[in-house]
């Protein structure tokens, strides 16, 4: 049982179609990926190229500005659900 | 001069999948289009498939069933133009002052697939990215014999090209369509009794003047001989079974030799 990924808000849908289109994740769909799961490592097993492949793509997608030694980038990236917050912040901070 | 056992080889080229396809492109050769098309590499699970570009996924496909699960085979793999499509895509990026893809900054070097076909197989011996001229699949079996001759049990060799991006269509003139074809060569051993090898014999000799390119590249006129020329043949036969392909001051001379 994973309600978290039954009802994805937009946001997180988005990142996780990102996800599956940047990093070539053939076999998946964005409702594939729970948004609580851990994308690195265990759980969806991507890895530190994987990493910033992705902030590469949310910087494009969003407009947002990824420094590369920010602090708790790790948890940031950690899932779904806190790139969504995460992106959301920015994004908000960028604009103004 | 080199002598080699050919113990099984594999093509693939858009739409030519399968040994009677090749079959019949070899008596009839012809362009085939070309529409992007890449082998699904299902042998690879998804997660392990995401960083093989289009030229990686052919020759992955066309070397993956040459090697033994336990077997470990040095590597040549040779292309004359690599991936200009990627390549291209990288530059349009630099003139665009966009930022790079890291994943494909990082596999924008020739060796880059000899390394994924490495950590993909886990092969930890010898590989070879080779780029040559038009005669640069003469040059991959030379590696191959080379390494033979060092006491390799066996070599994968693999020649691959892609359809270059539009852009270079004024200078490469020698990819009809993306190919690959992989061979897995071995030492000539009268001992062993296997027909359903062919043995060559490559010589390369001095060719004077320019004399005009062959109407395929030579890899795929060598897949020809090899679909021409079947072991049912008659020894007579076999004594034509012979091909040549010159470049610039160089004469090869592939013979079959069974």
């Amino acid at each position: 049982m994973e309600p978290a990924a039954l009802e994805q808000p937009a946001l997180e849908q988005e990142i996780a179609q990102l996800i599956i289109d940047t990093l070539n994740l053939e076999d998946l769909a964005a409702t594939d990926i729970p948004v609580d799961q851990p994308l690195f490592g265990e759980g969806l097993g991507l890895d530190s190229v994987d990493a910033l492949e992705l902030a590469l793509a949310l910087q494009k997608r969003y407009g947002i500005r990824i420094e590369s030694n920010a602090k708790h980038a790790s948890q940031h990236f950690a899932t779904i659900a806190s790139l969504a917050a995460y992106v959301e912040v920015q994004r908000t901070a960028c604009a103004s | 001069m080199m002598d080699f056992r050919i113990e099984q080889w594999r093509a693939w080229a858009p739409g030519l999948d399968s040994t009677q396809a090749w079959q019949a492109w070899a008596q009839a050769p012809h362009i085939v289009p070309d529409n992007l098309e890449q082998p699904t590499c299902a042998f690879l699970p998804a997660m392990q498939r995401r960083r093989l570009s289009r030229l990686a996924r052919i020759t992955m496909e066309v070397a993956w069933p040459l090697c033994g699960e336990d077997e470990q085979l040095p590597f040549v793999f040779a292309s004359r133009h690599g991936e200009t499509p990627c390549t291209f895509a990288l530059l349009a990026d630099v003139a665009q002052e966009q930022p790079l893809s890291p994943t494909k900054f990082g596999l924008s070097v020739h060796n880059a697939i000899a390394g994924q076909w490495s950590i993909l197989r886990g092969q930890r011996g010898e590989s070879v990215a080779i780029a040559g001229e038009a005669d640069t699949f003469e040059h991959a079996m030379l590696e191959g014999a080379m390494l033979l001759a060092e006491g390799a049990p066996a070599v994968v060799v693999v020649i691959a090209e892609e359809q270059p991006a539009a852009a270079y269509a004024g200078w490469i003139d020698d990819v009809p369509f993306s190919y690959a074809l992989a061979l897995r060569l071995g030492k000539i051993d009268p001992s062993i009794e296997s027909p359903a090898d062919t043995s060559w014999r490559l010589e390369l000799g001095p060719h004077g003047g320019d004399g005009t390119p062959g109407t395929w590249p030579h890899a795929l006129n060598f897949l020809r001989a090899l679909h021409t020329q079947e072991p049912s043949l008659e020894h007579a036969a076999l004594e034509h079974a012979s091909l040549e392909h010159v470049w610039k001051t160089r004469r090869w001379n592939w013979q079959r030799t069974r």
